[in-house]
């Protein structure tokens, strides 16, 4: 029962998949492969960190947990975050990127928004220049990473069978095999959903939001956790606005009520309007000190 | 849509705390940015709390700030 994201189901497992070597490894069994599953993948019990407290089963008094006696027994403080094991992956992760010198974002939207559209036509953009990388996350298929490779970029693609999210440790494995060298970029392209990758720190230097138009200017305000949690949005298709009704103006008005502080840019992978804008953003980016470093 | 993973993150680490000592209440403190929903983790936490050294305990919320989600603490039953 190591899934963190409940709606797995026990028969698919994570698996990661290098098209070019053609090798599939399973990362982490179903859900509900019962105990003694932990040998020999990567699990994700949010465990205490060192296992320090190991010593303190079967125990009574005289350990180093404050407690105190409620109405009915010992109260136990534990103050520890349920996505501890998680976070620590992400700054192991984020360290990682940092002392390489390698841009890592996490590509985050509703599914069919043109992630892999845009990261095709980046990909085409900066060859010769700067090397991309790609992790692709989804639930099932390699197509995405199919088509990064054509495009010309490493991929690794990471079927997370029912979960919804990308994890830290996914992302670990996946960048032991691309290893990206310095000042390359490592794209993150996320299970397409807009709730549950908000919650899941994975390293990143910051978090992409791409809402196309088609999706209506709302997207911000249904979804605030993730457009409060993406450094840029981007807003795509925007070929598509006159056709779509879309109001650009109001949309930028829902994104900075929910973050006044996103970069925003305005593109369309498709015909490469507004291209420059994100390729410009991008190379900024590489330049940019890690924040908090 | 995660809260039940979440759950048995929560039951997982607290039973592997209390040992094979039973577990009357868990307190959790969750911010309002926590993307996190309590109603759902209510919801879920008898189903991951089964079978387990929390099956029946309580599941309580703090108010808390930010995005904090932790498990604040936990009560033990009396040992008679």
């Amino acid at each position: 029962m190591c899934g963190t994201c409940g709606c797995s189901d026990p028969a698919d497992p994570v698996t990661l998949t290098d098209p070019e070597k053609g090798e599939r490894s399973v990362l982490r069994r179903g859900p509900l492969a019962g105990p003694g599953h932990d040998e020999g993948h990567h699990h994700h019990h949010a465990h205490g960190q060192g296992h320090d407290h190991d010593h303190e089963h079967g125990h009574d008094h005289g350990h180093d947990q404050p407690h105190v006696h409620g109405p009915n027994g010992e109260v136990v403080s534990l103050e520890q975050a349920v996505l501890a094991e998680n976070d620590r992956i992400a700054l192991r992760n984020r360290g990682w990127f940092e002392g390489r010198g390698v841009l890592a974002l996490n590509l985050v939207s509703s599914p069919g928004a043109g992630k892999t559209t845009l990261l095709e036509r980046t990909i085409e953009a900066l060859a010769g220049g700067v090397e991309i990388a790609v992790i692709e996350g989804d639930q099932m298929t390699a197509n995405d990473a199919e088509r990064i490779r054509a495009a010309g970029a490493r991929a690794i693609q990471i079927n997370t069978g029912a979960g919804c999210h990308l994890e830290a440790d996914m992302v670990a494995e996946a960048t032991r095999k691309l290893d990206p060298p310095p000042g390359s970029i490592l794209m993150i392209e996320n299970v397409g959903n807009l709730v549950c990758p908000a919650l899941f720190d994975l390293g990143e230097r910051m978090k992409v939001a791409i809402i196309s138009t088609p999706e209506g200017e709302d997207k911000p305000l249904k979804y605030p956790h993730m457009f409060r949690a993406a450094g840029a949005v981007i807003v795509n298709k925007i070929d598509l606005a006159p056709h779509v009704d879309f109001d650009q103006a109001r949309c930028f008005e829902n994104i900075r009520q929910v973050n006044p502080d996103a970069e925003l840019i305005v593109l369309s992978a498709r015909t490469g309007e507004g291209m420059a804008d994100w390729l410009a953003f991008l190379r900024r980016q590489r330049r940019e000190e890690p924040i908090g470093a | 849509m995660h809260e039940l993973g979440l759950t048995r993150n929560i039951v997982s680490i607290v039973a592997e705390h209390a040992g094979r000592r039973r577990v009357r209440r868990v307190r959790l403190a969750i911010g309002p940015f926590a993307c996190v929903e309590p109603r759902a983790l209510s919801f879920c936490f008898g189903l991951a709390a089964e079978g387990t050294v929390l099956a029946g305990a309580s599941l309580e919320f703090l108010e808390a700030e930010g995005d904090a989600f932790l498990i604040k603490d936990y009560e033990l039953e009396e040992v008679a």
